[in-house]
C-alpha cells in the first residue's frame, strides 16, 4: 500500500508535467516544448507538490493539537489571517522577504484568538472552534478585499488571494518552500511520539511526561509557519489539510509517526492533481484558481464528516 | 521509592478554597481520599501532580520541590488516572496502553520490552480480546479499564487514581482493587464507595469543604467520622449483599 502510494505520486508528477494548455509528448518535443517543460511545468508541478505537502502536514498537526477532526489551516482561520498579514505587508510596501514573516505573525494571532475563544474549562469546544474560525475567515476576507480595492483596485489579485493559485512560480520560491517544509517536517518527526500523547486529555498527557503547553505552542508556531509561507506565495488554498489527514489515518492508522509523512505525501498528491485539473478544465488555455477545486472537494468532504461524526462531534 | 510531602498547601478559586497544613505519605501506602462531591478531592490530586499551581505552600517528592522537577522525571515519580479521559482519533486499545511506556522510551520508538509489558498488562486486566479495537468504540467501563492499564504501564512510584472504579462493574472493581492493594506502589485514590474503600485501603483522608477533617488508619474510621464527613446517618452491620472476589 505504502509503495503504491509513492508510485502513484511519481506517476501524478510526470503526468502533471505533460498536461496543460499545450500538451507535451515526451517522445517528440520541439525546442519550445522542451523549454516549457523544464522552465514552466516542472517548477510549477514541484511547487504544487511542496505546497500540498505543507498544507497536509499543517492540517495533520492542527487536527491533533486542536482535537478537532474538522480543523485545518482554512477552518481555523489561520490561513485567512496569514493572508491578511501578507496583503497588509505588500500594501504598505514591505520588502518581499518580510511578507511571510508578517503572515506568520497575523496567522498566529488569528489562530490564538480562535483557540482562546473555543477553550472552556481547559477543554476545546469543537463547535465554537469552527464558528470562531468561520468568523475569522469572513472578517479577514473582508479586510483583504477592502485593502485590495483601496490600494490597487484590482479584482484579479483579490481572486488570487481568496481562491489561491500558482501564478508566480520561481525556483527560488520553490527552494524556500522545500527547505521550510523539510525543517518543519523533521522537527515534527523528531517529536512524533510526544505528539501522539496530545491525542489524550491534557491531564493524562502532562502526567505522562509531555510538557503540553510548550509542545502545543511549538506545534502552533511550526504549523502556522508552513501555512504563512504557503499563503504568501499561493493565496488561500483551503481544505487540503482537512481531507488528507483523515485519508492517511484510515489507510495507515492514527500514529503520528506515520500520519505526518502520509498526510504530507497525500497533500502533495492531491494538490498536484487538483492543479493539473485546474490547468486543463477550461478549454482555450485559461486557468482556474486551484483553490476552487480544493474548496469543492473539501466542502463535500466537510459535509461527509459532519454527517458521519455528528453524534460524537456535538456531544463531545 | 518515593515519599510525598505537602506543606501549608493552599489553593483558591472563586467560591472554593483548599487548605492542607501538612501531609506526608510514605512509599507503598494505600490512601483513600474521602469526601462529598466538590470537597476538593480532584483539586488535591491536581495540586499534587502539578497540574494546578498552589497559591501558597509546596509539594515535595523525596525532598525535591515539585516545581523544580522536569516533566520526564515527574512521569517516573507519579502517574494519574483523571476522572475524565479522552482519546481523539481511532487509536487502538493496544496503542493507548503502550503510550503508558512513554516515560521509559528513548528516541522515537518503543522497545520490545515495552511491547511485552503492555501485552502482560492487557492480559491481566482482561483486555486482550479487544486490544486491536479503536479505544473510542469501547463502552465507558471498558475505556476506564484501558486507561487504568495505561496508568499502571507507566510504572510510576506513586499512582493517583481519581475514582478508579467509576463506571466499572463489581467483578472488575474487585479485581482491580485486589490488584492495586497487592502492588508495591503508593496508591492515592478518591473513592466514593465507602465499604469498598474500607476493605482495600489502609489510610483514609477525610476532606470537607476544602479542609482536611481527619487523616486516620483503617481501624480509626468510625461511624461518627463518616457522619460528619458526609452529613448522613451511619449504622454498621446492615449490608444486604456482600461481594467477594
Amino acid at each position: 500500500m505504502k509503495r503504491w502510494l509513492w508510485v502513484a505520486f511519481v506517476i501524478a508528477l510526470c503526468a502533471a508535467c505533460l498536461m496543460g494548455a499545450t500538451a507535451i509528448n515526451p517522445l517528440n518535443m520541439t525546442a519550445v516544448e522542451h523549454d516549457i517543460l523544464l522552465n514552466l511545468r516542472l517548477p510549477r508541478v514541484l511547487f504544487g507538490a511542496v505546497i500540498g505537502a505543507m498544507l497536509g502536514l499543517s492540517g495533520s498537526v492542527y487536527q491533533l493539537t486542536l482535537k478537532n477532526p474538522l480543523a485545518d489551516s482554512f477552518t481555523t482561520g489561520a490561513a485567512s489571517s496569514a493572508a491578511l498579514g501578507a496583503i497588509l505587508a505588500i500594501s504598505f510596501g514591505a520588502p518581499a522577504p518580510l511578507v511571510p514573516c508578517c503572515a506568520l505573525v497575523t496567522g498566529l494571532l488569528g489562530l490564538t484568538l480562535v483557540y482562546r475563544l473555543s477553550l472552556t474549562n481547559g477543554f476545546i469546544n469543537p463547535v465554537t472552534m469552527i464558528l470562531a474560525g468561520i468568523v475569522m475567515n469572513i472578517v479577514a476576507s473582508a479586510v483583504i478585499s477592502f485593502s485590495k480595492y483601496f490600494f490597487e483596485e484590482s479584482i484579479s489579485s483579490i481572486v488570487f488571494w481568496l481562491m489561491g493559485g500558482f501564478f508566480i512560480v520561481s525556483w527560488g520560491r520553490l527552494l524556500v518552500c522545500a527547505l521550510v517544509f523539510l525543517v518543519v517536517y523533521l522537527s515534527f518527526r523528531q517529536r512524533a511520539l510526544h505528539l501522539n500523547l496530545l491525542a489524550l486529555d491534557e491531564c493524562s498527557a502532562q502526567t505522562m511526561g509531555v510538557n503540553v503547553p510548550r509542545l502545543r505552542s511549538f506545534a502552533f508556531v511550526a504549523a502556522t509557519l508552513l501555512v504563512a509561507i504557503a499563503v504568501s506565495y499561493t493565496g488561500i488554498i483551503g481544505f487540503v489539510g482537512l481531507i488528507v489527514p483523515h485519508i492517511a489515518r484510515s489507510l495507515f492508522g492514527s500514529d503520528m509517526r506515520h500520519n505526518l509523512l502520509y498526510s504530507s505525501l497525500l497533500g502533495a498528491l492531491l494538490l498536484v492533481i487538483a492543479d493539473a485539473v485546474a490547468r486543463v478544465i477550461i478549454p482555450g488555455g485559461a486557468e482556474l484558481p486551484v483553490g476552487i477545486i480544493t474548496a469543492l472537494l473539501g466542502g463535500i468532504f466537510f459535509l461527509y464528516l459532519l454527517q458521519t461524526r455528528r453524534e460524537r462531534f456535538w456531544h463531545g | 521509592m518515593a515519599e510525598l510531602q505537602a506543606e501549608k498547601l493552599s489553593f483558591g478559586r472563586r467560591n472554593f478554597s483548599l487548605q492542607i497544613d501538612s501531609l506526608r505519605i510514605v512509599a507503598g501506602e494505600k490512601v483513600a481520599v474521602m469526601g462529598e462531591n466538590g470537597c476538593g478531592k480532584s483539586t488535591l490530586l491536581q495540586l499534587l501532580c502539578g497540574l494546578l499551581s498552589p497559591t501558597a505552600g509546596v509539594v515535595r517528592y523525596n525532598g525535591n520541590n515539585l516545581d523544580e522537577l522536569l516533566m520526564a522525571r515527574r512521569a517516573k515519580l507519579f502517574s494519574l488516572l483523571p476522572q475524565l479521559s479522552e482519546v481523539i482519533f481511532p487509536f487502538s486499545v493496544y496503542e493507548v496502553v503502550l503510550f503508558g511506556r512513554f516515560p521509559h522510551c528513548s528516541g522515537n520508538s518503543f522497545s520490545r520490552q515495552d511491547d511485552e509489558k503492555t501485552r502482560l498488562l492487557l492480559a491481566r486486566l482482561d483486555l486482550l480480546d479487544f486490544s486491536q479495537r479503536p479505544f473510542n468504540q469501547l463502552s465507558g467501563g471498558e475505556q476506564r479499564r484501558v486507561m487504568l492499564a495505561r496508568v499502571l504501564n507507566q510504572q510510576a512510584e506513586i499512582i493517583y487514581l481519581d475514582e478508579p472504579n467509576a463506571s466499572l462493574d463489581i467483578r472488575h472493581t474487585l479485581d482491580i482493587f485486589a490488584l492495586l492493594s497487592a502492588r508495591p506502589e503508593t496508591v492515592i485514590a478518591p473513592v466514593h464507595d465507602i465499604n469498598l474503600a474500607y476493605r482495600f485501603f489502609e489510610r483514609f483522608l477525610f476532606l470537607k469543604q476544602g479542609r482536611l477533617l481527619a487523616d486516620v488508619a483503617r481501624k480509626d474510621v468510625t461511624p461518627e467520622l463518616l457522619k460528619e464527613t458526609y452529613g448522613v446517618q451511619v449504622t454498621t452491620g446492615t449490608a444486604v449483599f456482600q461481594f467477594h472476589h
